[in-house]
């Protein structure tokens, strides 16, 4: 094409773009945040954020968007990569609030990262969805209340006594039938990291709740050889070793236990049946599995299948921490729903309510999800044993969170 | 008594996967003055190719041999294209290691996935001598690992290259004017330790599922063996390794297990006051060539 001909093409685009932007421009934009680790140590959990944000974003999107106030809104993701590093995330926090002007943000996946973003969205009235169960440790009737500063806040994770006390329940009914006799002896083996001594407290507690004399094993995060550690287990005649919390550790862990012959049953937390599988992993002892929250290798319901096919059709990767991304996901639509109830996206405090008042049939549970008072979210804990001496045989189980904190658990 | 010498034979374990990281850190670092603080990416990467090609279906042995080429080359590029830039200048090689590490990890994570990684036992089995557990494998990388020391510590010492890599380290100048090309000496230090580096991420990932962090956590333990043992000083390193492992092996066992890693720091640290050159002594460390 000659300049000539380049530059009246460039003029006639120009003039003609008004009349073709209002046929683009009938959607309004919903800016939602999403800050997850996209690379550093945490990037195993920050992509299943990001991922699960992006199929809920498609899905709403594709349906048409969401309808508020007469006017269609479409989601709009700003994805930002926290690198595993705090001071990132506050950055990134500070940059969605401020400068794009987001209404929500979803993330992180630690504890102390979300606490530091809440400061900000709290102040901003921006709300923010963490699967943290820690933040169960802060989130109380002060904090959440109007003014307080996690009142846009919500744990999308159920709270650490219940999902430990549904755990224990799984893992004992499924385990008890195999053994020689009722298993009375508990090792609960974690990683001495912040996020391990919070869960495994509870844990313990679940444990001692069902009947069980439970001797807590730490090891130094990012423990590769488990084999003094798990001498030592061995040692102390455990009827039942429980791996609690990371999947990966668990993954390097219990290879190396079955080799010694540590217990003559296990209990992985965090490790899929789809995982299990893919690792040929085989144990003539009876060994259970759970997921966090439900299992893509092995669920019981059509839904969450679905789920995790299109899930995985996005791209994402197979891995332990596939499932965290059920933690995020289902609340992209009770936010869109608690939205259109309220007919506005800038009234953050009428959304908060709605929210509250909400009960939702999401993927993660079969039961519907609704927050209590402090902005946490319930639902119960996948566990699946598998099938001694086969590496594809599973047998799931749900059992519901016990009503109360368990003796000596002060909830949180 | 039992759990005892199981930790015992526990400790010669954990001992040979550190001892093979010091060993290429030791090099490295004590005779080619180079510090790489991505030696531990480069042992990951020979972990990750080796689960690349059994996963796509090769032999494990063979896949180790590649695995240690591969990242032998990978050695042979970094030196020949970072770190000889920065042999005047010890401190800016050590920062260029540290964006070398990071852009590793995240290569490897885009190019495989941040999923860990695992094989299946290339041996299986569990030989059970007298109530003690020997694991096949690990008895394996003890051997390979007596091996390695072995050649190493007399191609060092014996050999006709080993003398002229002594005596290039001793004074540059007058080797260089005995016609010993030292510089080639440093690359083929490098590139040798890169090797070893290939080798010890095979044998890991044979051991333990690995991540595209895996590096950055065994580098530690690495840099702890050279410098116990004596910087350079192969012999060292095995000391260095033996006796972490059995500080490592016997705290999981006896002490608080928590504290693990901490104890075998603290022993590094007193060395370092009583010994500053090292239990065996050694360079000392990294300077201009």
């Amino acid at each position: 094409m000659k300049p000539r001909n380049l530059s009246a093409a460039i003029v006639a685009a120009a003039l003609a773009w008004p009349a073709i932007q209002p046929a683009l421009a009938d959607d309004e934009e919903l800016k939602i945040g999403v800050v997850a680790a996209e690379s550093g140590s945490f990037v195993s959990a920050g992509n299943t954020i990001v991922a699960a944000a992006k199929l809920a974003t498609q899905q709403i999107n594709d349906a048409g968007g969401i309808k508020i106030g007469g006017k269609t809104y479409k989601i709009k993701l700003y994805i930002r990569d926290n690198r595993t590093d705090v001071n990132v995330t506050i950055a990134a926090a500070r940059e969605l609030v401020d400068d794009i002007g987001v209404k929500a943000i979803w993330g992180t996946e630690t504890h102390d990262f979300s606490v530091s973003m809440a400061k900000i969205t709290g102040a901003a009235k921006v709300l923010q969805f963490s699967g943290n169960s820690s933040l169960g440790a802060v989130l109380d009737d002060k904090s959440v209340a109007p003014g307080g500063w996690l009142h846009y806040t919500f744990q999308s994770e159920p709270q650490e006594w219940q999902r430990s006390g549904s755990t224990a329940k799984g893992v004992l009914a499924l385990l008890t039938p195999l053994m020689a006799h009722p298993p009375k002896h508990s090792v609960v083996f974690v990683g001495n990291d912040a996020t391990g001594q919070y869960l495994s407290s509870h844990y313990v507690k679940a444990l001692e709740a069902e009947g069980q004399q439970v001797d807590l094993v730490k090891y130094p995060p990012d423990t590769t050889d488990f084999s003094p550690l798990l001498t030592r287990i061995k040692g102390m005649n455990p009827d039942i070793v429980h791996f609690w919390y990371n999947g990966d550790s668990t993954l390097t862990a219990f290879p190396q236990a079955l080799k010694l012959d540590v217990a003559p049953a296990y209990f992985l937390f965090g490790v899929d049946p789809g995982i299990y599988q893919q690792r040929q992993l085989k144990s003539d002892k009876p060994v259970t599995l759970s997921c966090v929250p439900v299992c893509w290798g092995s669920s019981p319901y059509p839904v969450v299948q679905d789920y995790f096919k299109k899930y995985f059709d996005l791209g994402a990767s197979k891995g332990p921490q596939s499932s965290v991304s059920l933690l995020y996901y289902d609340y992209f639509f009770m936010y869109a729903k608690a939205l259109e109830e309220v007919g506005s996206i800038d009234k953050p405090d009428a959304v908060v309510d709605a929210i509250l008042k909400m009960s939702y049939q999401g993927v993660v549970s079969p039961v519907p999800l609704t927050f209590n008072a402090h902005h946490q979210v319930t639902f119960a804990t996948e566990v699946c044993l598998v099938k001694p001496g086969t590496s594809d045989q599973f047998n799931c189980t749900v059992e519901q969170p016990p009503p109360a904190p368990p003796p000596g658990d002060t909830g949180g | 008594m039992e759990i005892f010498i199981q930790q015992l034979v526990n400790s010669l374990s954990v001992a040979s996967v550190t001892i093979l990281i010091g060993i290429g850190i030791t090099l490295i670092f004590g005779l080619a003055g180079i510090v790489n603080f991505a030696h531990g990416e480069f042992l990951m990467v020979g972990g990750m190719i080796t689960w690349f090609l059994v996963t796509s279906g090769l032999n494990f042995f063979l896949a180790l041999v590649g695995a240690m080429i591969f990242v032998g080359v990978l050695g042979f590029i970094a030196e020949r294209g970072l770190f000889r830039f920065t042999l005047e200048q010890p401190m800016n090689g050590f920062i260029m290691s540290i964006g070398v590490s990071v852009i590793l990890q995240h290569v490897v994570i885009r190019v495989f996935n941040e999923v860990q990684k695992t094989i299946p036992d290339p041996i299986g089995k569990v030989w059970v001598v007298g109530g003690i557990d020997i694991i096949a494998m690990r008895a394996i990388v003890v051997l390979l690992t007596a091996v390695v020391v072995a050649t190493t510590y007399f191609g060092i010492s014996r050999s006709r290259y080993g003398i002229a890599l002594r005596a290039s380290i001793a004074d540059q100048d007058t080797a260089a004017l005995m016609g010993i090309p030292v510089r080639r000496y440093v690359t083929g230090v490098f590139v040798y330790g890169s090797v070893l580096a290939g080798l010890g991420g095979a044998l890991m990932i044979a051991l333990f599922p690995i991540t595209p962090f895996t590096g950055s956590v065994v580098i530690i333990r690495g840099f702890a063996v050279s410098l116990i043992g004596g910087l350079g000083n192969v012999g060292g390193a095995v000391a260095g390794g033996l006796i972490l492992g059995l500080v490592d092996g016997l705290s999981a066992g006896y002490g608080s297990p928590e504290w693990t890693d901490a104890y075998s720091l603290v022993v590094m640290i007193v060395i370092l006051i009583v010994r500053p050159q090292g239990l065996l002594g050694g360079t000392l460390g990294p300077r201009a060539t």
